[in-house]
């Protein structure tokens, strides 16, 4: 049979943005694929340069609109780095908590997306409506729903609420229940296994060559997570285990990217209850920005407003979607309190080449079962 | 038993490249440094390398030390410097452990509903001890560093071919930036339109922003009294 090109997107629900995805096909067959992206390029690295460092925070939160707070925490542990700056041991508890949340925010609204993409409408009001406790958290914490702005070079916005550990403990406790309920609806589901498994195998050297990291390649086995492997934060005072999923020889499946977020939304909730228990000067108290505790003391009269030029700071990030890193180069006196240059890593513009080359040899039917189980996400792609 | 790598075990792993880079000699230079925020100050090996000598550098460092991540390149336009004009700063990252790696739950039974040849026995332990990695096992940060001096087509060889995930990196350099690639296949661009006119590349840094000065920005914050350097001119 002849073969042809056909272009899905950029509006397709396959997607899950703006982004097309020219596929060459030969009958049901795909032969070939290429991506093309930047749909929705804003500019952001270069609208930083124009900023100082406390204004690219809010340009870090849109980077991603599933997961605004781990692109921004991504972006000050950078910050820091340049500015030699230390954060006290509260804050990066209060951090931590409010990007694990971010996590679990983020693996719910995938797998909310990816059921309906295989089959499942259930799932998407399910896992949206676990989500919005997620987010209620974080709009305790941050003061609005999607954007929180929450980090601080040197700390964090405010400390957290009265009550809120109490809160928290009480929903993720509830969520850990429902996830139960999530494994019943999909696990046992016909369509969601037949869409799901042996479909999209990925192999994890390969996926290490090309880039792809975080869950995607915690479900091929390869137990790689910058949590522990490049480590920041609070990480090792807490009790959890790097998700991992053990995957056939031929490597991972979609069903084994499916596992391995759910897996990884437990050990989220598992960490931050964990927290909870030795939290530095306790979870039910609440101090203002005049203690030190969650605020350096006096942040720019110890930390260099101006980082010197050509000095340079970056920091490898597990985001929800594997390792982000932002690279910092300082301008100079003459250049004031922005940065010369700012250069983002996003997760899905290196997966998404690669997940569209898994896709050769399956069928038209399984493109959206394989793009959708890489979790794409177009803000942080197109920057 | 520990939960992460070490400060210690990041310094002997960087150690252990530095003692063997000498081969090189004067066009590879490099130097452990260390990160200067936040609560942990790891060491991680930062490379100077002259362009004619960076594929080398990357077949050895793939080959002799399991460097298996190309993390990010990207590009830095200096025009006060006409030594080196051009900036090319790559991220490379050793991901350390490979397969298996943690088991996180042996008795879980999706594993047997899934596959049912895979049984606990197959499952045995094989939780990886971070205590005892081996130096070539021990991950860790490199970042590299290529200087190019003043000239209007500024270039690097590529290294799409030893690690793939160096291909979208460096078309997005080229794109934005406008530093090329030799030995590149397929450079388009990626971000900007594909009807962007040759030779415009957003990062360089005579494309001022509206905002550029920062002190301007607060004596007409919304804009309206400047238009961009560039207007009136066909972009």
């Amino acid at each position: 049979m002849a073969e042809m090109w056909i272009s899905m997107g950029p509006q397709h629900p396959m997607t899950h943005g703006l982004w097309t995805l020219k596929v060459k096909i030969d009958g049901e067959t795909v032969v070939d694929t290429e991506p093309d992206l930047g749909y929705i390029h804003r500019g952001v690295e270069k609208i930083c340069e124009a900023r100082d460092f406390t204004q690219i925070t809010t340009y870090c939160d849109r980077l991603c609109y599933a997961s605004a707070n781990t692109w921004s925490h991504a972006y000050i542990y950078a910050a820091e780095d340049l500015l030699e700056v230390e954060v006290p041991e509260r804050a990066e508890y209060i951090r931590m908590i409010a990007v694990e949340l971010q996590r679990i925010a983020s693996h719910l609204m995938w797998l909310g997306a990816y059921c309906p993409d295989v089959g499942n409408l259930t799932g998407l009001v399910w896992c949206l409506r676990e989500r919005e406790m997620m987010m209620d958290l974080m709009q305790e914490l941050g003061g609005s729903r999607m954007h929180y702005n929450f980090p601080r070079v040197g700390g964090v916005k405010r400390d957290l609420p009265i009550g809120f550990a109490m809160r928290c403990k009480a929903k993720l406790e509830l969520f850990l229940d429902r996830i139960q309920e999530y494994e019943a609806l999909l696990d046992e589901s016909t369509i969601f296994l037949v869409r799901t498994q042996g479909v999209g195998y990925a192999k994890a050297e390969e996926m290490m060559n090309h880039g792809v990291t975080g869950p995607n390649i915690r479900a091929a086995g390869h137990n790689y997570d910058v949590r522990w492997a490049h480590p920041y934060s609070v990480y090792d005072e807490l009790d959890w285990e790097p998700a991992v999923e053990r995957s056939s020889i031929k490597g991972s499946d979609c069903y084994d990217r499916y596992r391995v977020r759910v897996e990884e939304m437990i050990q989220s909730a598992r960490m931050i209850l964990d927290a909870f228990t030795h939290f530095p000067g306790g979870a039910d108290t609440h101090y203002s920005k005049e203690d030190d505790k969650i605020f350096t003391e006096n942040i720019w009269g110890k930390a260099p407003a101006r980082a010197s030029e050509g000095q340079t700071g970056f920091h490898h990030f597990e985001d929800s979607r594997g390792e982000s890193m932002f690279y910092l180069v300082g301008g100079g006196e003459e250049r004031g309190k922005h940065p010369y240059r700012i250069s983002i890593r996003s997760p899905m513009f290196i997966t998404i080449p690669y997940a569209s080359k898994c896709m050769i040899g399956y069928k038209i039917a399984d493109i959206p079962a394989i793009m959708g189980s890489f979790d794409p996400c177009i803000g942080e792609t197109d920057r | 038993m520990a939960k992460e790598v070490s400060a210690a075990q990041f310094q002997a792993a960087a150690e252990d490249i530095l003692a063997d880079i000498t081969d090189f000699g004067d066009a590879v230079q490099a130097e452990i440094r260390n990160h200067t925020g936040g609560r942990r100050k790891n060491a991680y090996v930062y490379i100077e390398v002259a362009a004619s000598e960076w594929r080398n550098l990357a077949k050895w460092l793939k080959k002799s030390k399991k460097v298996d991540h190309c993390s990010m390149i990207t590009g830095i336009h200096w025009p006060d410097n006409s030594d080196a004009t051009w900036q090319v700063v790559v991220h490379l990252m050793r991901s350390g452990v490979k397969n298996p790696g943690f088991v996180v739950s042996l008795d879980n039974e999706d594993l047997g509903k899934k596959n049912p040849k895979i049984n606990k026995k197959m499952l045995k332990e094989t939780r990886v001890d971070i205590e005892s990695l081996k130096l070539i096992e021990t991950p860790l940060e490199f970042e590299i560093s290529m200087t190019i001096p003043e000239t209007r087509t500024p270039s690097v060889p590529s290294v799409a071919d030893i690690w793939v995930g160096a291909d979208w990196n460096e078309k997005e350099t080229w794109d934005l930036v406008g530093i090329d690639f030799e030995g590149h296949k397929g450079m388009r661009r990626v971000l900007l339109p594909h009807d962007t006119p040759t030779g415009y590349h957003p990062l360089q840094k005579q494309h001022k922003l509206r905002y550029h000065d920062f002190n301007e920005m607060y004596d007409d914050a919304q804009g309206f009294g400047r238009k961009p350097e560039d207007s009136g001119r066909v972009k």
